[in-house]
């Protein structure tokens, strides 16, 4: 140990603060644990933000619900606009554009009734996206409110496990079509058709998800120390859930508007002009050479929709997951 | 282990039960009934009181009620030994008003009303519609009495009905000795060919055990399963028929009937059953035929309804194992490199866009690659197969893809995997056989499902490329409003998917041997 290693403090020129000193043992300070502040929401969104991706795909969600909601009610539509006009039908977009002059309604082409497929489709797409939203919501709220009961009542499960087998066994067409048969087939039948039994399996899901929370380590030391039930439901599981139940309705919405495809493909859609019954209308086009643009339209679109809205819901699910937070 | 399979087995026969119930209620009490007339020509046709009787038949045709006209119940007098032939005819002129009916038909009247009210009925009475003094076109007098067939009574006849053993005491009438013959040289093929059959004297079929050429090479006609009739899709035939019996067009060939004629026919013989006095009703027959056995049906070239279904629904089952788990065993290994993007990219797809879109685009690509998009039945064209099993595997695929990959990574994070990499074992080791092994066991509940699944058929893809298969069965059925055949599928629906659960939970449990169903659960 020499003179030379030995520094001398105040050669260094820093200034009191940065140097160690002498604090004294404050109880009160002691007790304070330090984190980091932690917002849920915040950290979701800053996940969701950090994926360039989402962006994009959160732009493209924007412009198709300012079309779906929008655009139908600034532009004044009338499918039978042209019903007499027989050089109008089944054009091919140049065809059309060149005829009506370049206006946004005719880059789709018009169909049977020379009617313009972009506004058809928009005005299809609005009914259907309504009632994917309305059916999904009714849907998750019941299926998560009873899916919460079922997971924590054995009593309830042995009941509603057996109407599960029993209503999973009755082919949902057969409740649709009945039900379509027995009021008209309009929005709030459909609405109605998909919700009443519909949440059932929605239900289910989280009954199995909750069975599975319930019983880990932290909810069992929760309920030893005397939390009641509902507590425990709200602040330890529920918490939990968000993601699954984010997931499951990013996997739901899309899944409506496609059943409501298939349905008005099969013939038991409703009345109203939704994406499925255009795509449905559209199907003799398919066949014809030259028309296929007509049926192709629709398609696209509704495929464009579910995929966009999939694609949000799947990575909003991810973000709103705690564990992607860190 | 046998207790609790009986205990499922009952609990699904059960929950089947109720499921048809369930069903029954829906068509028969919530449906509008005025729907089936919905596109029926003859309804419009008719007019006044002949539309209102023909509206109440139909409505028993499609099994809504009971329905007795008056005259129908006077020929059952007949035929107890009550009443004269001509006595009947006599009392059946009720006059147009219940004024003008004579003392005698009168009192008859009375008993009519008096014995089915007793019984529940209602006894409805159309007075003749007139125009200027005569009877108006349709206006005939009418009377009869009608019931709605109560919901317990008709889920108990079906069950009954349900399975039906053929017997000796089947035939009403007099037909001589009535027995069955064991022999072990079948008739149709001569005296030498060895083939056994048992033949029936009295039965409804002739032959109730018989061989051929065909697979499974021994048939049966002892015991028949009943799902119901049909009344728009497939007129008078049984669901359970419909969906098993053979189409396309007839194969001919050379065959020796009964009374030894020998002519090139597609008449399977060993499908005869009785119908009565039919042998001597026409000089066809006659010529054909030594007994009262002459309904056959007749030999097609093509499969039946399900065999079209399960041929195309089991290929692509196993297309999408042998594509699915692979490709979902990558994408798990390669998470987030390019293949594992691929795949996603490709399940998203398949997920979020409609099916009807997708099975149009492989349709649109199939076209251009020059193979049939459209199904013919006399075709033997092995190509039309093609397409539509593809439509059905690529989709399954993905889903395989999706869940095999989370499975997988879900394990890969566990402890014993983790053991086993510093045990030194390759990762490709690892993942055959340690990941696959546990991650497969989810998979697997589900194989059964899928089998018995194909027996059901696909809606869009036989409608898209027509092929004649049962997928469509239950919506032609449900858009022509017949009764018989929903009930009818949903109850052949119902069963697979009880039996499919059972199956599934069986071949897990054989899979891992961590899971038990003997003792209690949680």
């Amino acid at each position: 140990m020499t003179e030379r290693n030995l520094i001398d403090v105040s050669d260094l020129g820093l200034r009191e603060q940065e140097l160690f000193s002498h604090v004294d043992h404050n109880d009160l300070e002691s007790e304070k644990i330090t984190a980091p502040r932690y917002s849920y929401w915040k950290s979701v969104f800053r996940v969701f933000f950090k994926k360039r991706i989402n962006i994009v795909i959160l732009a493209l969600f924007a412009v198709i619900l300012a079309f779906t909601y929008i655009y139908p009610m600034v532009i004044d539509y009338d499918p039978f606009k042209n019903l007499m006009d027989s050089s109008a039908k089944h054009l091919l977009p140049s065809a059309a554009l060149s005829k009506f002059g370049n206006s946004i309604h005719w880059i789709l082409g018009s169909g049977a009734s020379g009617q313009s497929t972009f506004d058809a489709v928009w005005f299809g797409s609005r009914i259907s996206i309504t009632m994917a939203f309305i059916c999904a919501l009714i849907n998750m709220v019941i299926g998560i409110l009873v899916g919460a009961v079922w997971g924590f009542s054995k009593k309830v499960d042995i009941v509603m496990t057996e109407v599960y087998n029993i209503i999973g066994n009755v082919p949902y067409i057969l409740f649709i079509s009945v039900l379509v048969l027995i009021f008209s087939a309009g929005f709030w039948t459909m609405v109605f058709a998909l919700t009443i039994t519909g949440w059932l399996s929605i239900a289910y899901f989280i009954r199995t998800q909750v069975i599975i929370i319930r019983d880990r380590e932290y909810n069992l030391a929760s309920r030893c120390l005397g939390t009641p039930i509902l507590r425990i439901a709200m602040k330890n599981i529920l918490p939990f859930m968000t993601s699954v139940i984010v997931t499951l309705a990013a996997t739901e919405i899309p899944s409506y508007i496609s059943y409501e495809v298939f349905l008005s493909y099969i013939g038991m859609g409703m009345s109203d002009m939704s994406l499925g019954r255009l795509i449905y209308q559209a199907e003799n086009a398919m066949l014809t050479p030259g028309w296929q643009f007509e049926f192709w339209s629709p398609v696209a679109v509704a495929s464009i929709i579910t995929v966009v809205l999939y694609v949000v819901g799947q990575n909003l699910g991810d973000a709103s997951d705690p564990r992607t937070h860190m | 282990m046998i207790k609790y399979l009986v205990k499922r087995v009952l609990h699904g026969l059960v929950s089947v039960i109720i499921v048809v119930a369930i069903v029954m209620i829906l068509i028969y009490s919530c449906l509008d009934r005025q729907l089936v007339f919905a596109a029926d020509p003859v309804y419009t046709q008719l007019g006044n009181n002949q539309k209102t009787v023909y509206q109440y038949r139909k409505w028993e045709d499609f099994g809504y009620i009971d329905y007795v006209p008056y005259t129908e119940w006077l020929q059952g007098l007949v035929a107890d030994g009550e009443l004269a032939a001509e006595k009947a005819t006599e009392l059946a002129a009720f006059g147009r008003k219940a004024e003008d009916d004579p003392e005698e038909v009168a009192a008859y009247v009375a008993r009519f009303t008096e014995y089915y009210q007793s019984q529940g009925y209602q006894v409805m009475r159309l007075d003749a519609k007139l125009s200027k003094k005569k009877v108006a076109p349709g206006g005939q007098q009418q009377l009869f009495a009608y019931k709605d067939k109560p919901l317990l009574g008709r889920l108990w006849n079906y069950m009954t009905g349900l399975i039906s053993v053929d017997n000796i005491h089947y035939v009403k009438e007099d037909i001589g000795e009535r027995k069955l013959t064991f022999t072990l040289h079948d008739p149709m093929y001569g005296e030498n060919t060895f083939a056994p059959a048992i033949i029936g004297n009295g039965t409804r079929h002739k032959y109730l055990l018989y061989t051929d050429n065909k697979f499974p090479f021994i048939h049966q006609n002892l015991v028949s399963i009943n799902l119901g009739k049909s009344y728009t899709v497939n007129s008078g035939v049984d669901v359970f028929e419909s969906m098993n019996a053979p189409q396309g067009s007839y194969v001919a060939s050379v065959i020796t009937y009964p009374t030894g004629l020998t002519e090139s026919s597609a008449d399977d013989l060993h499908s005869a059953t009785y119908s009565a006095g039919s042998k001597d009703a026409s000089l066809v027959t006659r010529e054909r035929f030594t007994d009262d056995y002459t309904a056959v049906t007749t030999v097609k070239g093509g499969l039946s309804q399900v065999g079209y279904s399960f041929v195309i629904g089991i290929i692509a089952v196993f297309i999408s194992y042998l594509l699915g788990v692979p490709l979902g065993i990558i994408m798990a290994r390669k998470k987030d490199k390019l293949i594992d993007k691929i795949g996603t990219i490709y399940i998203v797809f398949i997920i979020a866009v409609p099916s009807l879109a997708y099975i149009f685009l492989f349709k649109a690509i199939g076209y251009n690659l020059g193979l049939p998009t459209t199904f013919n039945m006399d075709s033997n064209d092995w190509k039309m197969f093609a397409l539509p099993i593809i439509s059905l595997a690529l989709p399954s695929v993905a889903s395989l893809m999706k869940w095999l990959r989370r499975y997988m990574i879900d394990q890969m994070n566990s402890d014993y995997v983790k053991f086993a990499r510093s045990g030194g074992l390759s990762e490709r080791k690892i993942f055959s056989r340690h990941i696959l092994k546990n991650a497969i066991i989810p998979l697997v509940h589900g194989i059964p499902g899928t089998v018995l699944g194909a027996l059901v058929g696909a809606i869009i893809t036989e409608r898209v490329y027509v092929v004649p298969g049962a997928g469509n069965l239950l919506t032609k059925a449900i858009n022509m409003y017949d009764n018989g055949v929903i009930v009818g599928v949903t109850l052949f629906y119902a069963m697979l998917s009880v039996i499919s659960i059972i199956l599934g939970d069986l071949l897990m449990a054989m899979v891992d041997p961590r899971i038990s169903f003997t003792s209690k659960a949680r």
